[in-house]
């Protein structure tokens, strides 16, 4: 998993200004969806692609770094990759490359193909909606757009602690290091490492759990009790806003109507590349 | 560095948009009894509480153990909530909000996946630990159970992540299942042992944290 650490650094890009920064919280994320949807639908390649080109785009109107968006995008990859890159030997389909037993059919290759463009293109739009909204914006967002309560409170406080405990695993990893514990490190028996590890998580439960129990007795000070509900700053969208999601969607009905019409003359880009 | 944890949280684009429907279903029917068991069981408290566990269950997942055979992998954790308050609804809670903002800040694991992740992780995960836990407890004692439960949990939950993405039509059953079961397996025993570990101290620091004290184990 990604180092947790980050999630200071990307809060701060989150807190910067540009238009995009800038937009209302729940067009971010229902723009981000929409386009994740309509990826994971696509079949051919043409869609994700120029999809692609419009979030680079976004992303310099974002006024965010192609060259540390590219080394985020490259850290997530590896997760869905592990599968992807077994798909070109696995699928049935007419061999084009063989090697002993080892064949690559071409319906496998086209297939991983379209997954890998569909994984980046979920995950550049999700590289710039975390990096241009903080969490508070993202768990109001949910509240406003009727999230179940329970689950809407447990996600705003959940946001709220998610820092304190990413400076306490700090402290313990600091700790720890200044002790010359290293979890990789050979030089100590790995059951005792284990057990280490086990005790530290112990601690983060422990300390979490606690927590939570003062964290519920300072807020029932202060007046909390089951009917009270969570303020959200009134701030609805702007015509800006309106003007971003249109264009979104204007997009993908012009590509849809394009690979209805024309998939025959895109050549590749406009094949059926899907197995399922 | 292949991660173990990796297997369990299916990107975006891997499983046919129909049939992450269907997972939604299941996420919302959980959902909806998750929360009507909050109410009735954790009180006013309930919301704080799961939050910040949400909150600390999310950097404990964060910590990458070395495993055996040069891969790395974190624990889930989800049999452990289920457990330490002896309800799978707190692991469908905690995990359903974890897994949200994983795939919303980290890209770890899709939004249209998201249903299958819970039900793997949380639902199936939460579900067998917890049984499997309630089963064995009276014969083998506690920590063993709860030993066997985390572990179990783990290989179901991946054999449930294999089936999904062979229905999918994104990995094929025959290679799937063997590889995922027989990797998890080896996942199974860290989670296993570090389970115990944190049952172990909450018994010992905090036994009222801990619903088999409660006397409905």
């Amino acid at each position: 998993m990604v180092d947790i650490t980050q999630i200071m650094r990307f809060d701060d890009l989150a807190s910067k200004n540009s238009p995009i920064h800038n937009l209302e919280g729940r067009i971010k994320l229902i723009s981000t969806v929409f386009i994740i949807l309509v990826c994971v639908v696509s079949k051919e390649l043409f869609i994700p692609i120029v999809l692609e080109i419009f979030l680079l785009i976004v992303l310099k109107l974002a006024t965010l770094s192609y060259w540390d968006s590219a080394k985020r995008l490259l850290m997530l990859l590896p997760f869905g990759g592990a599968i992807i890159i077994f798909q070109p030997f696995i699928q049935p389909g007419n061999i084009i490359w063989s090697y002993s037993w080892l064949h690559i059919t071409d319906f496998g290759l086209n297939w991983a193909i379209l997954l890998l463009v569909r994984m980046i293109v979920s995950l550049t739009a999700i590289i710039i909606y975390s990096s241009t909204t903080p969490l508070q914006e993202m768990a109001s967002s949910f509240r406003k757009l009727k999230m179940p309560r329970d689950l809407a409170m447990i996600l705003s406080i959940m946001v709220r602690f998610l820092f304190l405990f990413v400076d306490e695993l700090a402290a313990i990893r600091k700790s720890q290091k200044s002790r010359n514990f290293s979890i990789h490190g050979k030089n100590t028996p790995y059951k005792w490492r284990v057990k280490q590890v086990g005790y530290t998580i112990g601690m983060m439960f422990l300390k979490a759990y606690e927590q939570g129990e003062r964290v519920h007795k300072s807020m029932v000070s202060r007046g909390f009790s089951d009917a009270s509900e969570m303020f959200d700053e009134k701030k609805s969208p702007e015509r800006s806003d309106y003007i971003f999601l249109l264009t979104i969607i204007i997009i993908v009905i012009v590509l849809e109507i394009i690979i209805f019409k024309y998939a025959g003359q895109l050549g590749y880009f406009g094949q059926n590349l899907a197995i399922n | 560095m292949l991660n173990g944890g990796i297997n369990l949280h299916i990107p975006d684009g891997f499983i046919p948009i129909a049939q992450c429907l269907v997972y939604y279903v299941i996420l919302i029917v959980a959902l909806y009894f998750s929360v009507k068991w909050a109410r009735s069981n954790l009180d006013e408290k309930r919301i704080p509480l799961l939050a910040v566990l949400a909150a600390g269950i999310f950097a404990i997942m964060s910590m990458n153990m070395p495993i055996p055979f040069g891969t790395s992998g974190h624990m889930v954790g989800g049999a452990l909530v289920a457990i330490v308050f002896l309800a799978p609804e707190a692991a469908v809670l905690v995990f359903t909000v974890v897994l949200l903002i994983q795939a919303l800040i980290f890209g770890d694991g899709g939004i249209t996946a998201l249903g299958a992740n819970v039900l793997n992780m949380a639902i199936i995960g939460g579900f067998v630990g917890l049984y499997t836990f309630k089963g064995l407890n009276g014969t083998i004692g506690k920590y063993p159970a709860a030993g066997i439960a985390a572990w179990l949990a783990t290989v179901i939950a991946a054999l449930a992540c294999a089936i999904e993405m062979g229905i999918a039509g994104t990995f094929p059953m025959n290679i799937g299942i063997p590889s995922m079961v027989l990797y998890h397996f080896f996942i199974g025993i860290i989670e296993a042992v570090l389970t115990v570990i944190v049952l172990a101290a909450l018994d010992k620091f905090r036994p009222d944290l801990l619903a088999w004290n409660a006397g409905d184990a």
